[in-house]
């Protein structure tokens, strides 16, 4: 343990965590605002159309075309354990944007005040003033980004941090360069549709030995009804660089299901390291397992030689979860993490995971994966972990646990493990437990009630992989948790 | 302090307690004794309102509230505290952490302001000092890997913490060697108040060399079934339980 | 697409076979609509079907053994066993003294009621999970099987050596057997598959068991089957009340081994004890796939697997564990552990959860490793070869299994068989790199 100032406060982390217990998503509000939206239907031309709306050179729109095309010779994924309505992809819309934004991102001060006042709610301020000091965010509403923040004092530092379709024009050689080199474009399914589709996302760039100044962020807002947000990530983090990148999401609360097909791309080279954080809260549905994001999300980063990556995710939203974070260990020395919370309640299904591809020497990877199933709920681990023939001396260690509240519902691991060199060595340990009646017990004996109890156990089971997460986002976390689980007990 | 009458209760359809009487004041140490399957844990249960243990008639009135209506927690905020037998692991939540939000409940339900953190930390440091065990233990998960004995002690430093009204000590003394016991003995002593009561569940004479009761019972049966000063412990430790369930008393 | 094998075994299925006609066109009705596996096929993944596929099978069987041979592989010594001896599908009369048993019997000579159960029991393991082709293949050519019924409170007072041989042929058989316990019985059955060496016959092999209350199944199936045999098994155990299955699994390996292997909870207090040893050198391949199905409260079960690959040898395996909705109070857990001799080598392994009910003690685990270095080192500082100490050690590694098994002369049957492999492995290799 390290000296601290407040010993009360550190070794009270969670204390806040319990402070308030929301009552309903409080994120599932509707702004309105006037949007340009396209009618649904998805072709060439839509494809040209998003290509056009951004102004993108020629090269751009091939690309994207290319990617249609292999989309329709592809078939929709579902080897997952996964049940759901499959998604009608042409009454969905593709693209829709606030008029306000019509021109394109503009300084903040001439954002559309209802766009602010929109992410003011969802406690994302975006007046740099107000903003979390050290925290630069990209703000993307349905298809467009609307504001990034903190742009000067990042350029100062020669940190490159915009929207995607804005690096298109700025950065087009780093956008050639490394585009769709993590997440080939006809990856899978999600992935080939993201890829002629996508609207907007964000792009960073990490120059040469440099530790970003602030975190980074990006939060993700689907509004629009009937609309798929396809945004793309695109990281990448020079010789020696250093990132921390949070991202976050949530959607209103609405009947039918919208889709999120998300592509994250993260190029880590030589030295260089790179903390990928989520704490998505998409809409989950209602009780009845009414409505709810689709949430199929391709994101895979590569690491070179002595490079590291480490993906951090809490999972509590989304109706439908589909989502497997992934490292390629390209060079040698380098190291992969997973360390993911994922809660499911009510009617909502995750497959969730990542995959560690061992390829150089001495690579190293580690597991964390935490399960939490409620309510009628359905939460599957999946998992690959694999050392190739030259994985020598590449090292894995994988621990899978799972927590079931209540006899309704599922909790699922699928490890595969694939191994190819005699010095690799692979750890896997998986288990399940419950919340006991006699745990609950002796809290309530102690004065504090069932709901209560059962969130100090579940931030406990989840101790581990919050402890990796930026000190805000912890908190946030903590508080989704229990939010998620209210009625699930008792 | 609290009233006992008539109280019968069933575990899985089993009659259990039959028309159990107590009556407490405060100050006032009782220790109920009694041989194996007599119900005495199953009294500590019921009067914690545990689920599963099904009262079918009688009353507990404690401080003038009717306790069979209340939830388990709301009766831990009325002030009545339960020293489990066998306390149950909560891995990865902290004992500090779980200390914190017990007392911040009882307080808050008792009007008394909250403890701040620094003051909260400070005693509950004072506390597990005082009950022999290491600081380090507040940062374990509840009761995680601890040995018999230093369950025993956490149950007694919870105590001190939340400082209720009526204590119930269900077999707190099994499994514990004398200097163990002694420590547990001491930490309730220091508890004793004239405005504190207690129940003292025990199926061994032994404790009551260190806790010295006011009175006490022997419950066989679901009953009450004698009752007298501490000189009755003394007699069964002598003459076992035997003598009581043939019929002679 | 039809393979080779799809067609030419097709082709081969004769109309009917009296009695087991329904279970016979059923199984053809199913081979001929499936799917030949692929690598997108889950259940086959990992496991390389080309030494089927392509491959044109004999009709007939037509090589000779001498008694010598068959005697030669079907003693295990030490044990006093009652003996069915197969070649090529074919009973050997001479051989078989467990065809005295009244409890034992062929599907040929079933009187009515034995029809009626051997029907039932073909019925209810075409409902399976995990059912596949070479399961309809098995049934649609059905023509014979042995039948082994142990009645109510009654065992057999040696254990029952089911040896099946392929002998030097290029051919398909199709073998089943079905074991009935009934209430408090109790059986141990070693089941052997070997072959000459140079057979590159195809055995497809289907094992049912149906073990009554509270009776006990003692449960050996070795394949020591040569290199070039194809072997596809299917093992399908249901267990009543307290019934109690003990087993273990040897897969020496060959061109292809695979064995599938479900085990069903079906009413309560049952208990599933699993070990199992694969050991592929060469370019072998053995595939196992477990699947335990927890499908009632109050069942437990125990698996451990462990394997040994060396030269460009690959192994699968796939541990499933499925606790059901109602399973409540279940215990279930799984350990599978794996050393790669060489770089060359390949494990696939997948321990599964699948879980729906809350409070149940589920764990498994999985590991690959190569061997500790420490203890290797600490052989080698007493003097002993860098050669030898890995043999010992890998020895050591599944030995720890075979001194768990409850017959001790199949325990001391196989150790020379699999010391031997890895000493010869080791020198072999040893050849390969001019260290000798």
């Amino acid at each position: 343990m390290n000296d601290v100032v407040n010993p009360a406060a550190a070794e009270l982390p969670n204390q806040e965590i319990h402070q308030q217990i929301r009552k309903e998503y409080a994120a599932g509000f509707i702004s309105e605002i006037e949007s340009d939206t396209l009618p649904p239907g998805l072709n060439e031309d839509v494809v040209r159309f998003i290509s056009a709306k951004k102004g993108e050179p020629e090269w751009m729109t091939e690309w994207r075309l290319k990617a249609y095309r292999a989309w329709l010779e592809m078939v929709e994924p579902d080897w997952a354990h996964l049940r759901y309505e499959k998604p009608d992809f042409q009454a969905l819309s593709y693209y829709s944007a606030p008029k306000s934004m019509a021109d394109g991102p503009k300084s903040l001060d001439e954002v559309d005040p209802k766009l602010l006042e929109t992410y003011d709610k969802l406690g994302i301020p975006l007046h740099e003033q107000l903003a979390l000091a050290g925290v630069a965010v990209d703000a993307v509403f349905d298809s467009v980004s609307v504001a990034t923040t903190f742009r000067d004092k990042l350029a100062e530092a020669g940190v490159i941090f915009m929207p995607i379709s804005e690096a298109v024009h700025k950065h087009p050689e780093l956008v050639k360069k490394y585009l769709g080199t993590v997440v080939p474009q006809r990856d899978n399914f999600y992935a080939a549709l993201n890829s002629a589709v996508f609207s907007d996302g964000s792009f960073v760039y990490i120059p040469k030995g440099t530790r970003c100044p602030m975190e980074l962020s990006t939060y993700f807002r689907i509004n629009e009804a009937k609309t798929g947000q396809f945004e793309r990530t695109l990281i990448i983090c020079d010789e020696g660089a250093y990132v921390s990148y949070l991202e976050g999401c949530t959607a209103p609360m609405r009947d039918e299901n919208q889709l999120h097909a998300a592509v994250v791309e993260l190029i880590a080279l030589d030295d260089a390291e790179i903390k990928y954080s989520t704490v998505q809260n998409w809409y989950p549905g209602d009780e009845e397992g009414k409505g709810g994001i689709y949430n199929f999300v391709t994101k895979r980063a590569v690491a070179h030689t002595n490079a590291k990556i480490s993906w951090t995710q809490v999972e509590t939203g989304s109706a439908v979860t589909w989502k497997y974070p992934s490292c390629i260990l390209k060079g040698d020395n380098a190291v992969g993490e997973f360390y993911s919370v994922a809660l499911t309640n009510n009617y909502q299904q995750a497959d969730t995971g990542t995959k560690m591809i061992h390829l150089g020497k001495n690579t190293r990877s580690t597991i964390i994966s935490k399960g939490i199933s409620a309510g009628k709920s359905q939460n599957a681990y999946r998992g690959l972990v694999r050392m190739n023939p030259n994985a020598e001396g590449a090292r894995n260690y994988t621990q899978c646990d799972s927590l079931l509240i209540g006899d309704q519902c599922g909790a699922h691991t699928f490890p595969y493990i694939e191994s190819r060199h005699p010095s690799a060595v692979v750890e896997h340990e998986a288990t399940t437990s419950t919340v006991s009646d006699d745990q609950l017990f002796l809290c309530r004996q102690r004065g504090i009630d069932t709901e209560k109890a059962v969130s100090m156990i579940v931030n406990g089971f989840c101790k581990e992989v919050f402890k990796e997460l930026p000190m805000e986002f912890a908190v946030e976390a903590g508080k989704l948790l229990e939010i998620s689980l209210e009625g699930s007990v008792g | 302090m609290i009233s006992i009458k008539n109280l019968h209760a069933k575990v899985e359809d089993k009659p259990i307690l039959k028309g159990l009487n107590l009556d407490i004041k405060p100050g006032e140490v009782h220790a109920i004794m009694g041989p194996n399957g007599a119900g005495k844990s199953t009294l500590g249960n019921v009067l914690a309102g545990r689920d599963g243990y099904e009262v079918t008639e009688g009353s507990v009135v404690m401080n003038g509230k009717e306790m069979l209506e209340l939830e388990a927690e709301e009766r831990a905020r009325e002030g009545l505290f339960l020293a489990f037998q066998y306390p149950v692991e909560i891995p990865g939540v902290s004992n500090l952490e779980f200390l914190k939000a017990s007392v911040d409940a009882v307080r808050e339900h008792q009007g008394k302001p909250a403890l701040d953190s620094v003051n909260f930390l400070k005693t509950a440091r004072e506390k597990i000092k005082s009950v022999n065990l290491d600081q380090s233990f507040l940062k374990r998960g509840v009761n995680e890997g601890f040995s018999g004995g230093e369950k025993k002690r956490n149950e007694l430093m919870q105590m001190m913490m939340l400082e209720p009204q009526l204590c119930i000590l269900d077999e707190t003394d099994s499994g514990l060697d004398i200097d163990a016991l002694q420590v547990v003995a001491n930490g309730v002593n220091a508890m004793r108040d004239p405005n504190r009561s207690f129940i003292v569940v025990t199926h061994y004479q032994r404790l009551l060399d260190y806790i010295v009761p006011d009175y006490v019972h022997v419950l066989a049966d679901g009953k009450i079934v004698k009752s007298g000063g501490k000189e009755l412990a003394l007699e069964l430790e002598e003459k076992g339980y035997g003598w009581l369930e043939n019929g002679e008393a | 697409m039809s393979t080779v094998f799809q067609t030419q075994q097709l082709a081969a299925l004769n109309a009917s076979n009296g009695w087991l006609t329904a279970i016979n066109e059923a199984g053809k009705a199913a081979f001929a609509e499936a799917q030949w596996p692929s690598r997108k096929t889950e259940a086959w993944k990992y496991c390389s079907l080309k030494a089927l596929a392509d491959h044109a099978f004999d009709a007939a069987a037509t090589a000779s053994t001498t008694a010598e041979q068959l005697a030669e592989i079907t003693q295990i010594a030490g044990l006093d066993a009652y003996q069915l001896v197969l070649v090529n599908g074919q009973l050997q009369a001479e051989l078989s003294s467990a065809m005295a048993l009244s409890q034992v019997s062929l599907f040929s000579g079933a009187d009515a009621e034995q029809q009626t159960l051997i029907a039932d029991r073909l019925q209810q393991a075409r409902l399976q999970p995990g059912h596949h082709l070479f399961n309809d293949l098995n049934d649609a050519a059905l023509a014979d099987g042995v039948l082994v019924q142990i009645g109510k409170n009654s065992r057999l007072d040696k254990p029952l050596q089911l040896v099946s041989i392929s002998t030097g042929d290029n051919h398909v058989v199709n073998s089943r057997v079905i074991v009935v316990l009934e209430t408090g019985a109790e059986l141990t059955l070693i089941e052997q598959f070997a072959s000459l060496a140079n057979d590159s016959s195809f055995t497809n092999n289907q094992t049912e068991v149906l073990v009554g209350d509270n009776a006990r199944f003692n449960h050996y199936r070795l394949n020591l089957m040569e290199s070039d045999a194809r072997f596809i098994g299917t093992t399908l155990v249901d267990l009543q009340r307290d019934a109690n299955y003990d087993s273990f699994h040897l897969g020496l390996g060959s061109v292809l081994t695979r064995n599938d292997l479900i085990v069903n909870h079906n009413v309560g207090g049952s208990h599933a004890e699993i070990a199992g040893v694969y050991v592929p050198k060469d370019s072998q391949l053995v595939d196992f796939h477990t699947d335990i199905e927890h499908r009632v409260a109050h069942c437990t079960s125990n698996e451990v697997f462990r394997g040994i690959i060396n030269d460009q040898a690959k192994a699968v395996f796939n541990g499933r564990i499925h606790i059901h909705k109602d399973a409540q109070k279940t215990l279930a857990e799984l350990s599978n552990k794996n050393l790669l001799l060489t770089n060359k080598a390949e494990i696939n392994t997948k321990p599964e959860l699948e879980i729906y009910a809350d409070d149940v003690k589920c764990a498994h685990g999985a590991t690959v490793a190569q061997l500790d270095n420490k203890a290797r080192f600490y052989l080698q500082s007493r003097g002993i070869g860098e050669q030898e100490a890995q043999v010992m050690l890998s020895f050591g590694f599944i030995n720890e299994l075979l001194d768990g098994l409850k017959v001790e002369a199949i325990g001391d049957w196989l150790r020379p068989v699999l010391a031997h492999r890895f000493g010869r492995d080791q020198v072999f290799s040893a050849e390969q790199t001019g260290d000798l």
